[in-house]
């Protein structure tokens, strides 16, 4: 096989194989999204806002959006479901403090040794979440507050956080005739 | 790789099929896109990968399906084949006694030599089916006794015969249903000596998983 025609396979590749995306979903699936996400992340802020303001903790995470996306927006997903949701998040934020506690020296290489091996061991534990890269990364780029509490960090916000989520994903995600919530739990 | 596979096709349309005697369709952006459609939810699948999904799953399916269908458990055994020799009219009789319309005719060893059936008998009696000679008789035709009673199998009989091995699965045996017109054809052990005779009948029921299971 020529040097050529090697170059032109890679290139080819870039041009995709498929005439766009999904087709776009109805405009019920659209509003039982937004009326999931709007309570999953309304109760987690919530509770965040009137148990937790003014204590060392917290329970709001920015991963948590992403989480709302995949658990609301696709829950048929694989990587919405329960195990994905709660084992993702807790063994990338494990991953995070750990980075963050032994690399702090080199933000960089913490930053990219968090999110790279939360992947992997999602991969390999078979709970790939998205959201759980977040999860590790900002364990480590995270505030003061943040790094101060430790391992904690991987129960509250990282476990209690997506359980919540999980509730509401329960709860909401099972009125709709269309819709069904989870695929599988474990 | 699709349209490769589809060009090739029709290229050499009468080569044995090798690889697809189980008809797989070929599925269009458009076919998977309205099946996405009827699913209410957003799906988190590409048409292509939803493609590959399904040819692996569909060769998958197939070879659960028919995994076990072979000539060897398919085929009729305790059938006796004909010596080349044999006369019309003994042949004839072992139709009729054996109740199948095709025979293998072997040699002393089991070996098969060639494959008898009920037309190439009818043909050498003249008629090309059942009715035609039975108009003939109607008719008063008295030659019937004339044409050729004693004729040895061997003189009848058509050779080489098509015939598939005790192991044969799905496909070789539809490829050597398709190579003759019989109804039946000698299935043979390993050291070509026949052990059965596998009926198109028997196959075809055995193909109709929906009502086998």
């Amino acid at each position: 096989m020529s040097l050529a025609s090697v170059v032109a396979d890679y290139l080819r590749k870039m041009g995709g194989t498929t005439p766009g995306g999904p087709p776009r979903v109805g405009r019920e699936e659209v509003i039982w999204s937004w009326i999931g996400a709007f309570i999953g992340i309304g109760a987690v802020g919530w509770l965040d806002q009137h148990f937790l303001t003014g204590t060392d903790l917290t329970l709001m995470l920015g991963s948590l959006g992403a989480s709302a996306v995949l658990l609301f927006g696709t829950p048929r997903s694989p990587l919405a479901q329960p195990r994905n949701l709660i084992g993702g998040h807790a063994l990338s934020a494990l991953v995070g403090v750990a980075s963050w506690q032994l690399l702090q020296a080199e933000p960089w290489l913490a930053q990219a040794v968090a999110v790279a091996t939360a992947i992997a061991l999602m991969h390999l534990t078979r709970t790939l979440h998205p959201p759980g890269g977040a999860t590790a990364l900002i364990a480590v780029i995270g505030s003061a507050q943040i790094h101060a509490l430790g391992f904690l960090y991987v129960l509250i916000p990282a476990t209690l956080g997506p359980l919540i989520l999980l509730v509401v994903a329960l709860v909401v995600n099972n009125i709709p005739r269309t819709r069904r919530y989870p695929e599988f739990w474990y | 790789m699709a349209s490769m596979t589809t060009n090739s096709t029709t290229a050499t349309e009468d080569a044995a099929p090798d690889a697809d005697a189980v008809p797989e369709l070929e599925l269009a952006d458009a076919d998977i896109l309205d099946a996405m459609r009827h699913i209410p939810g957003y799906l988190d699948i590409t048409t292509a990968d939803f493609r590959i999904i399904y040819h692996l799953a569909h060769a998958h399916a197939v070879a659960r399906l028919f995994h076990g269908l072979t000539a060897g458990r398919l085929m009729r055994t305790g059938i006796t084949g004909l010596p080349p020799a044999t006369p019309l009219g003994a042949a004839a009789r072992s139709f009729v006694e054996q109740g199948v319309k095709t025979l293998p005719v072997i040699d002393p060893d089991g070996r098969v030599l060639g494959v008898l059936t009920e037309t190439d008998v009818l043909r050498q009696l003249g008629a090309a089916s059942f009715l035609e000679l039975l108009l003939q008789l109607l008719d008063g035709d008295g030659t019937l006794g004339d044409r050729g009673q004693d004729t040895a199998t061997s003189a009848m009989m058509t050779t080489p015969a098509v015939t598939v091995t005790e192991h044969a699965g799905l496909r070789e045996i539809m490829t050597a249903f398709r190579r003759h017109a019989g109804r039946g054809m000698p299935v043979v052990d390993a050291q070509g000596r026949c052990s059965g005779l596998l009926l198109r009948k028997d196959f075809l029921t055995a193909c109709h998983l929906d009502e086998s299971q």
